[in-house]
């Protein structure tokens, strides 16, 4: 009896933005990274039938309809350079490239449609494949997604896991089976370590002072789903009403970053001075593999929301939860991000 | 100094080209800044000269 294995699962997706919403991604603008997480990107199909319409003579359905689909995943993932670059990219959706190989630099900043930016984030196609050809199990592709948002969480220890991305994406349920796609080959990624970060928040180094225990930051579009469904957005196979409809569009709601960190407190610890002060001031978080390869966060000002002291390993430690608050001059938040891969997000 | 260029906000205005510096690049980006291409430069006139 054969058996799939999901370690045979090999997942592509495009670091160059599709054109449009409905149109996929060629190979040469896809890249090849593993992941941590077994879930699969799958489409889903919903189905409507007509058990409360009447007319019938009873309340059973007699009819199914396709109505709609949708699609949605996590990609979770050690951070690393040519990852943190595509997260801020497709994530924050306004980037500025700069530099030559290999050393890339994408300047991100949340898009703003009252500066004139889109309120569509940039598109990308996603392949999962296993055993693709005659033997095939599992050979898709998902056209149109977008980032959702992303988790950075980076926390103390030796190993790779203290430095991760999670990356969640949906998208408009247009699916290709067979993709078409030939798996490019593995890309090497740089990871950036947790025991490569720096962190100023607020007026305080907490890596020279070596307080920092933990950290997590994370943004969130909050894409409208239900708005993509609009009159003409079209079907799965297009022109074909009775194969269920797909998004034409991926808008963001309302966004929000967050800012939390565990940092050891002692006597000349400053966070509740600070929360009750309601003290502002940038956090810059810095993480790099080497010069060429690097992710840095700035978010451009924040005031301590809530601070509660705790015990973390013995040690009396603060818990801090941030709001980023919007900077007239500097707006909200400015991902720099270098890597040796060109064209992210072109 | 690494340089790119920006066309202004709502696709207005002519192209600048700045220092691409995530001090300089982060204040024009949330003025509605986005990065275009260089814009050919200027044909220099020829010049006739007759026979």
């Amino acid at each position: 009896m054969s058996a799939t294995r999901l370690q045979e699962l090999q997942i592509c997706f495009g670091f160059g933005k599709q054109t449009d919403i409905a149109t996929a991604n060629l190979v040469a603008a896809m890249w090849r990274l593993n992941k941590l997480n077994a879930q699969l990107v799958n489409p889903k199909l919903n189905t409507e039938n007509d058990a409360a319409e009447y007319g019938k003579g009873h309340e059973f359905a007699t009819q199914q309809f396709l109505t709609s689909w949708d699609t949605a995943g996590t990609l979770e993932k050690y951070l690393a350079a040519e990852i943190g670059a595509w997260a801020m990219c497709f994530g924050l959706g306004k980037v500025v490239k700069s530099g030559t190989t290999p050393n890339f630099t994408y300047t991100c900043t949340p898009l703003m449609p009252s500066a004139g930016d889109a309120t569509e984030l940039p598109y990308f196609s996603f392949v999962e494949q296993i055993r693709p050809g005659a033997n095939k199990v599992l050979d898709r592709m998902m056209v149109g997604c977008a980032v959702e948002g992303w988790t950075i969480t980076l926390g103390s220890g030796p190993g790779r896991a203290n430095s991760k991305i999670q990356i969640d994406l949906v998208g408009s349920g247009k699916y290709t089976e067979p993709s078409g796609i030939t798996m490019p080959a593995s890309t090497t990624e740089k990871l950036l370590p947790s025991a490569s970060m720096t962190l100023s928040v607020n007026g305080v180094d907490y890596v020279s002072n070596k307080n920092i225990v933990s950290l997590e930051t994370s943004w969130k579009n909050n894409i409208r789903l239900d708005q993509g469904f609009f009159p003409g957005s079209d079907f799965q196979t297009s022109g074909d009403g009775t194969t269920g409809a797909i998004r034409g569009r991926l808008e963001f709601g309302n966004r929000v970053g967050t800012l939390k960190f565990v940092a050891r407190y002692d006597k000349n610890s400053t966070e509740l001075t600070k929360l009750k002060a309601q003290t502002t001031g940038t956090a810059v978080i810095g993480l790099s593999y080497d010069a060429n390869n690097s992710l840095q966060l700035t978010w451009q000002k924040m005031a301590f929301a809530t601070v509660e002291l705790g015990e973390t390993d013995q040690f009396v430690t603060a818990s801090v939860e941030a709001t980023p608050i919007y900077d007239a001059t500097n707006g909200l938040l400015t991902a720099v991000a270098k890597c040796g891969v060109d064209a992210i997000c072109a | 100094m690494d340089k790119v260029w920006l066309k202004g906000p709502w696709g207005q205005g002519e192209p600048i080209e700045v220092d691409a510096t995530p001090d300089v690049l982060t204040k024009l980006m949330v003025l509605g800044y986005s990065q275009c291409e260089a814009p050919p430069k200027p044909q220099e006139a020829t010049k006739h000269v007759s026979d």
